[in-house]
């Protein structure tokens, strides 16, 4: 664990833990006292990227605002981020927390947490070594949204989280989001929930989705129709747009101006390796991070048709090659080079999807240099599909800057 | 006269994909289709979730694993199954069976609480509660090759000792026995079960060509592997021998 706070822009941890072990109630008083409260955003996916827009969403409604930058260092890294933070009188400056947590450390800390606001994003079937199933991951949530004192945000597609907002105390305003039948008709495998809600929020119950095509989307508010244009392609950043507007207005309360909102999160960069596009030696190159199963099926998917140059990147961080092959592949059609510790395992399932691979180089750098070196395509940007693990050897190898917390 | 080609598209069955798919098994009834098509032959995929879905002919069943909360569903809808299997299976069928998709055909699954989950009883043995999930990659040395896959279960299987599928050379298999070679999976004529999940024939294409050969051989035909699941299982040996000499074997 040490090894992991100690990445370049992971700060130190050592004060944490001295704190932790000085006055163990630091941590959760703190977090519980800015004047607008704590905010947690958790859930199996899209976490780190709602918790990102948020924060620019609150940021831009003018509020201080106090976030971790992975669910990581949780606990001994919060404290001493939040030491940083104290002032001479002793006070930590902010309006408001905001914190992603992840499912497992979240029911373990929220304990001690009196989150005014609790957003979830969904429940789906990944991460199969720490939680096998979607009943015990929709359980630590429900954890963690039973501490919530004022509003639990949802997704109301996800009959997991549907069916936990039913179940929560009457004393919690519940707020949902969700997609329009239209939306969710374009995605006839769905948007990658372990269940789908069976039917769509009616009009006027909650945010809404009402469009999403490339970057751009449409969110419907009770006030009226928004547009906004995304940090990156794909319907999964449109969903995790309308969980932070959600989340948003749940915290702001009459505050919350969706104009701004909506300019705040159209003015956001793109997220590091989704959909992230970067010029290396004058050659364009889309990335395209995928973290799990779902994430994976909508990013082929949401292809752009006609992508003729396709390297991908499966490492070490896969460690069940079977991982996979719940996806559908056959979408990318030509895959120039399968890459990373796992390039074997990826260009067999590729192979069974009809995908033509020409070539399979464990190697990454060497791939990486074969892919660069190719003449820009005639149609489509050159794009690399990655895991973390090859996202990681990516950008060492490109010397880009590097993402230690992307997670 | 010699046949040469069946009148129709050889038809694999995927049994309850919906319910049964966790690391995509579920893709053994694709491995089996395109290998058939790789092949010379027509071939196509029948995802059956009930019994309004199956078809007039089947020439092989793949059945996936799934989560524990789909084990009670998964088994009554298996339930009214039951003969078709037991005519496929006594028939030469080829029916690949893996991880719950297994214990569900067994005699019952012992479960954690004490409770039992009553099964089709179809082959011998039943799934009992292990002290510790198994993860991990497995070795199996077959008559069918050696098989490398991954395992992830949290029962043991008991009774199998008359017929495995083969002997464990690295991993945990059907689990500890007080006697003997630890062994993994279990046959029953053309019926193979076994906890190596995911994708095992496309990993292991000496099984999936066994079953297609058996297949093959219940319309007087004879399978022979095409050119490019040859190409396509050099890759498949070399996923496989990376990961034998990760844990200390031979390369083949």
């Amino acid at each position: 664990m040490l090894a992991r706070w100690r990445k370049p822009g992971g700060g130190s941890a050592i004060p944490g833990v001295v704190v932790n072990r000085i006055a163990p109630g630091f941590l959760a008083t703190t977090l519980n006292g800015f004047p607008l409260g704590l905010v947690i955003v958790t859930g199996s996916s899209g976490k780190s990227t709602t918790t990102k827009m948020l924060v620019a969403v609150l940021r831009a409604h003018g509020l201080s605002v106090f976030t971790n930058q992975s669910t990581a260092n949780i606990s001994q890294g919060l404290t001493s981020a939040l030491l940083e933070r104290v002032g001479l009188s002793g006070q930590i400056a902010g309006d408001v927390a905001v914190l992603e947590m992840d499912e497992g450390h979240g029911a373990l800390i929220a304990e001690s947490l009196t989150p005014r606001v609790v957003a979830l994003t969904n429940v789906m079937v990944d991460q199969i070594d720490r939680f096998h199933d979607s009943e015990m991951v929709a359980v630590l949530l429900a954890k963690i949204a039973a501490r919530a004192t004022e509003t639990v945000v949802l997704n109301a597609d996800d009959r997991y989280l549907a069916d936990l907002g039913s179940s929560l105390d009457a004393t919690v305003r519940v707020a949902r989001y969700g997609v329009t039948a239209e939306v969710l008709g374009q995605y006839p495998r769905g948007l990658g929930y372990a269940d789908t809600a069976a039917s769509r929020l009616s009009a006027g119950t909650g945010l809404q989705l009402t469009r999403a095509v490339g970057r751009d989307a449409d969110v419907q508010f009770p006030t009226g129709g928004h547009s906004i244009r995304l940090p990156a392609r794909g319907i999964h950043y449109a969903v995790d747009a309308v969980t932070a507007l959600s989340t948003a207005q749940a915290t702001l309360g009459e505050r919350f101006d969706p104009t701004i909102a909506c300019t705040a999160l159209s003015a956001m960069p793109a997220v590091f390796g989704r959909g992230e596009v970067v010029t290396v030696g004058g050659k364009t190159i889309e990335f395209v991070l995928v973290q799990n199963p779902s994430s994976f099926q909508l990013n082929v998917d949401s292809l752009e048709a006609g992508t003729e140059q396709i390297l991908v990147i499966i490492g070490s961080d896969v460690r069940d090659p079977s991982y996979f092959w719940p996806v559908d592949t056959s979408g990318l059609s030509h895959v120039l080079i399968a890459s990373g510790l796992k390039a074997h395992d990826i260009a067999l399932q590729l192979a069974y999807d009809n995908v033509a691979v020409d070539r399979v180089e464990p190697d990454v750098p060497t791939a990486l240099d074969a892919f660069l070196a190719l003449p820009d395509p005639a149609s489509g940007v050159k794009t690399i599909i990655f895991s973390a693990d090859g996202m990681r050897r990516t950008r060492a190898h490109l010397g880009l800057v590097s993402n230690a917390e992307e997670s | 006269m010699t046949v040469t080609s069946l009148q129709r598209p050889f038809i694999v069955v995927s049994l309850l994909p919906r319910l049964l798919n966790t690391n995509g098994d579920a893709g053994n009834a694709r491995v089996l289709a395109q290998r058939i098509r790789w092949s010379g032959h027509d071939a196509q995929v029948v995802d059956v979730h009930s019994r309004a879905d199956l078809p007039e002919h089947v020439d092989a069943v793949s059945i996936g694993s799934g989560t524990d909360a789909a084990l009670l569903p998964a088994r009554d809808a298996l339930r009214t199954l039951v003969e078709e299997l037991r005519v496929w299976s006594n028939s030469g069928v080829p029916i690949l069976a893996v991880g719950t998709g297994w214990e569900l055909l067994s005699w019952g699954i012992d479960l954690a609480d004490g409770s039992v989950l009553e099964g089709l009883g179809l082959v011998a043995g039943q799934a009992v509660p292990r002290a510790t999930r198994a993860t991990d990659d497995i070795i199996v040395a077959s008559k069918y090759g050696r098989l490398i896959g991954f395992e992830n279960h949290a029962r043991d299987y008991v009774g199998a000792e008359a017929s495995p599928l083969g002997r464990v050379v690295y991993g945990s298999g059907n689990g500890d026995r007080a006697s003997g070679p630890r062994i993994e999976g279990l046959t029953m004529g053309e019926v193979f079960c076994t906890h190596l999940h995911g994708p095992v024939l496309a990993r292991n294409p000496g099984l999936a060509d066994h079953l297609l050969r058996a297949a093959f051989s219940r319309h007087g035909l004879e399978y022979s592997r095409g050119a490019r699941a040859g190409s396509v299982d050099a890759t498949a040996l070399a996923a496989r021998n990376q990961v034998a000499v990760r844990l200390g074997q031979s390369a083949e």
